[in-house]
């Protein structure tokens, strides 16, 4: 049996490509205007990794926020219910699972099957998401990869007050013209991003293991500063950002079994 | 720690002056009689019962119940260094950070246990629905009972009819939580002191009035909403007598509160209540007073001291925090030409349905008798996301316009 | 010169209709819809409640039927200012600010009744009729007549026994609230009469909240797999309610009564019971048998605001989950929580 599950974000698209239980490819493409579209690229590169064609796919499950325009899958279901089910399968010890994703955040808690028990979104404000990390970076005049390591260089934390995009921007700008180094500068934004996320995760309440999800799971220096607020080591795997498309293929799998 | 806090407080204040006698000045007595009334509060040695603003207090205070009221034991705990501390728990328990600083911080320090538990909550619907709602969720925190006052929107005399005798009621209620009694000769002594206190901040008010004016931005500040906690009392008669005196003094000596004052300023609402600049800055750059605080206005008439309910009903309803905004804007204007004003600052605190909410309509009214508003975007009482060098910018960027163009007067 | 218009206008569900009715008029809620641009906020500001801030939009813009007058109600600190603001916006409308007590004490009570004994001879001098007992009697019992048939509709919808039921009766308490109540009645008549139809699955919700007009929004509750079981919104099922009718009593006492009395909206509290709210919504949710427990709150409502916290915590300690909703009462806004109610219904399944 083989199924796929995909994932449409704001910034990327994933898809993810289950044997049985194996992991067989995945891809990953940066999101178009084109929703239908980018899920089509995704796929289409994830059954090239696989070297399978789109007809040995029993079952496909959407998820993300632009779930309800991917035209080929089967079903729809949210990213919430997948992020679980995905870190689930990855860590079964995971409980809490913190999810970053370019345009909204997510705390997310989970029993031992990977079923959601509680969650907490973030969609009104940009802080804990990529988008924030993308206009910081650019501030900065930084690559957007770089961002978390050279935050690790600074000596102390530059103070931005406010987790709002807009004000944390002009604040960031000012504190560069008034010469402070960028590595402080990106370590303040950090530590204002954890600050928002550790309130997130307060609301659902958290419990070990703890997974960070999504793609800011790559930004070390945020990883850092979220450990030492939580004081749980988060659990990250390799490739963060499929945990969603990982989930919905389970999922697929799951109601491709009972028809 | 709190209770510390009033007690360090205290010592620091009586020390300093009697080191230095000189050195004693109105906004030191008052701050010294603030911190005897947070002791009391903080020693449970007291009756306490928490009250809305509008609450007669006097009343209270002749009952010698200790009263409190939300805004004013926020503003001082915001002081503290477990403010934001406070701000976050109240947060986490779910207090929107969209809702007044005022009432988040008191829930915050509540859940935390930081505020004394009293024998009786009393709110009222003024001034504002968030502070009604606070009052029940912390009558439901502490198990305690509500007293709830109906304050009538209008001045009407059927209205202050009611009122006065639900404030009977309200005595009684206090009576039977607290034992003690209302004692009919304590009582008229406590009108007397109210209306003698009257007097003198009467007074008090119009030596502010005068051009230069005596006060500087803050001498005055949080005086009218704070005060009437000491209404009834021989202390507030020797608060106000002390600001009087030293007023006088000023003159006397010709001496204005700004040196070279050149731009006279009203505040609306409340201040901020944390440490900031902005007052100072005012003098020091641009000879700016602040001379007259919205709040710091008596609406009402001495109160009959053999029948007292009437006037202390008609005392709560005429509060500009109390009734429609033409009222409201009716008295800032009546203060705007009484003080000369070249124009007003409105802070427009965060999350304040009524007071903030009437902005626009504040603005218009003040176009049309020429006095320039600045508005401001400012959360009064948390401090955490606090951009002073944003507000500076703004506020000179609004004394440069005052000083291009002519006196409204 | 035109004839007068035959409307009142409201904005709050503890306006007493009745009234309305006995003077001659029909009451038309000015409900927080359609798109007028945005510039209440410029007039009073920002961060106030939506509801408010659409109403006033409405205003400005003209988008309202001609009105004889308006009644507001002291509901809130932001419906003070929305009658503030109207009288600036509008100035030759006739308008009154009825006050309104928080609580149903015997005082709130008797000076309620005494506002209200104002409202009539306020209204009796906008229509230029003599406002009998008997008029109010007789209305009275028309608008009793139409909570009756409203209750029994929302049974049915709560049974999940009529066709596209949330939809409808949306509908129609929109209707209810802004057309002439024998027309209403006729369409419910209409319904009533409708043969039982079970509606499919869906995982059953109580939903409670204060400004949630638009039926579409219950169409997406569906579509999202939530079946609402019970509705308590001031949109919706607050805004009838039953008035004595027992003529020994005085007829003003006995509206505000009956008022005061309805079931609660948060700005309403029962000093007796601080916090009693929270206790309601757990009562209600048990009641219907609810799976999860939805709030739709518009932003920046105080009432609520402040109560959520303790509705939140007695929901968990029942172990019944709980989703917050916040608005602006366009459909977009709640749209934007699709994604939550689908998360939060597969949680529940
Ligand atoms: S600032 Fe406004 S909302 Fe806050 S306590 Fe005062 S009146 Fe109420
Ligand atoms: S929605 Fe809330 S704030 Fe707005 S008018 Fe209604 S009760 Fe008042």
């Amino acid at each position: 049996m083989i199924v796929a599950g995909v994932d449409i974000g704001s910034l990327s698209g994933e898809t993810v490509i289950l044997s049985d239980d194996k992991i067989l490819s995945y891809s990953i493409v940066r999101t178009g205007a084109d929703s239908a579209l980018t899920a089509k690229k995704a796929t289409d590169e994830a059954l090239k990794n696989a070297d399978i064609s789109f007809e040995d796919i029993d079952y496909t499950i959407a998820t993300g926020y632009g779930r309800v325009i991917v035209p080929f899958a089967n079903e729809n279901i949210t990213e919430i219910s997948c992020h679980a089910k995905g870190a689930n399968y990855l860590f079964p010890t995971v409980r809490t699972i913190l999810d970053m994703g370019g345009q909204d955040c997510k705390a997310i808690r989970c029993n031992e099957k990977g079923k959601v028990t509680n969650f907490a979104m973030n969609d009104k404000c940009a802080a804990g998401t990529g988008r924030f990390c993308e206009v910081m970076a650019d501030v900065l005049g930084i690559a957007l990869e770089d961002i978390g390591k050279t935050s690790l260089e600074a000596k102390k934390d530059a103070m931005i007050s406010s987790a709002c995009a807009v004000f944390a921007k002009s604040e960031a700008v000012s504190l560069l013209r008034s010469g402070v180094p960028k590595s402080e500068i990106l370590s303040g934004v950090h530590e204002a991003i954890a600050s928002r996320v550790f309130a997130l995760l307060q609301r659902v309440g958290i419990e070990g293991d703890f997974v960070i999800s999504g793609g800011i799971a790559k930004n070390i220096g945020v990883i850092k500063k979220v450990a030492e607020k939580v004081g749980l080591k988060p659990l990250i795997s390799e490739e963060p950002q499929i945990v969603g498309a990982l989930g919905a293929a389970l999922f697929a799998k799951e109601r491709y079994k009972k028809g | 720690m709190i209770l510390q806090h009033f007690e360090d407080q205290e010592s620091g204040i009586m020390n300093a002056i009697k080191k230095n006698p000189e050195s004693a000045s109105p906004r030191k007595k008052l701050a010294l009689e603030t911190a005897r009334l947070g002791k009391r509060l903080y020693s449970n040695a007291d009756d306490l019962v928490w009250a809305g603003p509008l609450v007669p207090f006097d009343l209270l205070n002749a009952m010698e119940v200790t009263p409190c009221f939300a805004e004013f034991i926020a503003s001082i705990l915001v002081s503290t260094d477990a403010g934001p501390l406070f701000f976050e728990n109240a947060e986490q328990a779910g207090y929107a950070s969209d809702t007044c600083g005022y009432h988040r911080m008191l829930m915050g320090s509540a859940l935390k246990g930081m505020i004394p538990t009293p024998k009786l909550l009393i709110s009222a619907m003024s001034p504002c629905t968030g502070g009604l709602a606070a009052m029940e969720n912390l009558a439901r925190v502490f198990k305690k009972d509500l007293f709830i006052l109906h304050i009538p929107q209008k001045e009407s005399d059927h209205g202050v009819r009611i009122l006065a005798n639900h404030i009977r009621n309200m005595a009684e209620s206090v009576s039977s939580h607290t034992g003690k009694v209302l004692d009919k000769d304590r009582l008229r002594k406590a009108m007397e002191n109210t209306n003698k206190t009257r007097d003198i901040l009467s007074n008090i008010y119009k030596l502010a009035q005068q051009v230069p004016s005596p006060v500087n931005g803050r001498d005055l500040s949080n005086f009218g909403i704070v005060l009437p906690l000491f209404f009834g009392t021989e202390v507030g008669i020797e608060i106000a007598q002390s600001f009087y005196d030293e007023l006088k003094s000023r003159i006397k000596a010709n001496r204005s509160g700004v040196p070279g004052e050149r731009i006279r300023l009203m505040w609306l609402q409340n201040r901020i209540q944390f440490k900031n600049n902005l007052v100072k800055m005012l003098e020091k750059e641009f000879n700016a007073s602040i001379v007259i605080d919205e709040l710091n206005v008596i609406t009402w008439d001495p109160i009959d001291p053999e029948d007292p309910y009437i006037g202390l009903a008609r005392r709560s309803i005429s509060s500009p925090l109390n009734g429609t905004v033409e009222r409201r804007v009716k008295q800032i204007v009546k203060l705007a030409e009484a003080y000369k004003i070249d124009g007003a600052i409105n802070p427009c605190h965060w999350g304040c349905r009524q007071g903030t909410g009437a902005r626009g309509l504040i603005d218009s009214s003040m176009k049309e008798i020429g006095v320039p508003v600045l508005n401001l975007e400012v959360d009064c009482v948390d401090p955490r996301n606090f951009a002073e060098g944003q507000l500076i910018t703004r506020i000179e960027a609004f004394m440069e316009m005052i000083e291009s163009r002519p006196s409204p007067w | 010169m035109k004839d007068k218009s035959k409307l009142i206008g409201f904005t709050c569900a503890y306006t007493p209709l009745a009234l309305i009715d006995a003077a001659g008029f029909a009451p038309y809620r000015i409900l927080p819809m359609g798109d007028s641009p945005d510039q209440a906020g410029h007039i009073l500001h920002e961060n106030l409640c939506p509801h408010v801030k659409r109403v006033l939009d409405r205003g400005m813009q003209d988008d309202i039927p001609e009105l004889s007058g308006i009644v507001f109600m002291n509901s809130c600190d932001t419906m003070r200012r929305l009658n503030d603001a109207w009288q600036k916006v509008r100035p030759n409308d006739n308008t009154l600010l009825v006050d309104l007590p928080v609580s149903n004490d015997p005082g709130s009570v008797s000076f309620f009744a005494e506002e209200l004994a104002l409202l009539t001879d306020t209204l009796s001098q906008w229509s230029g009729n003599n406002i009998t007992p008997e008029r109010i009697e007789n209305s009275i019992g028309r608008y009793n007549e139409l909570a009756m048939h409203l209750n029994e509709l929302k049974k049915r919808v709560d049974n999940g026994t009529l066709k596209d039921g949330s939809l409808r009766l949306q509908t129609i308490y929109n209707k209810a609230a802004t057309e002439p109540i024998k027309d209403v009645m006729e369409m419910i008549k209409q319904m009533i009469d409708e043969t039982n139809e079970l509606s499919d699955g869906g995982l059953p919700v109580y939903l409670f909240g204060n400004v949630l007009p638009d039926p579409e929004a219950f169409v997406l509750f569906e579509s999202c797999g939530a079946r609402i079981v019970s509705e308590d919104l001031c949109t919706g099922s607050r805004m009838t309610h039953s008035i004595e009718t027992d003529k020994s009593s005085d007829v003003f006492k006995r509206l505000a009564n009956g008022l005061l009395s309805r079931t609660a909206c948060a700005r309403t509290v029962d000093p007796i019971n601080p916090g009693k709210m929270a206790l309601d919504v757990v009562e209600r949710a048990n009641a219907c048998n609810a799976r999860g427990v939805i709030g739709h709150t518009v932003k920046f409502c105080d009432p609520y605001l402040a109560r959520m916290p303790s509705v939140r915590d007695a929901l968990k300690k029942e172990g019944i989950s709980f989703l917050l909703l916040e608005g602006d009462c366009t459909m977009r806004s709640i749209g934007q929580h699709k994604t939550r109610i689908e998360a939060f219904i597969e949680m529940l399944r």
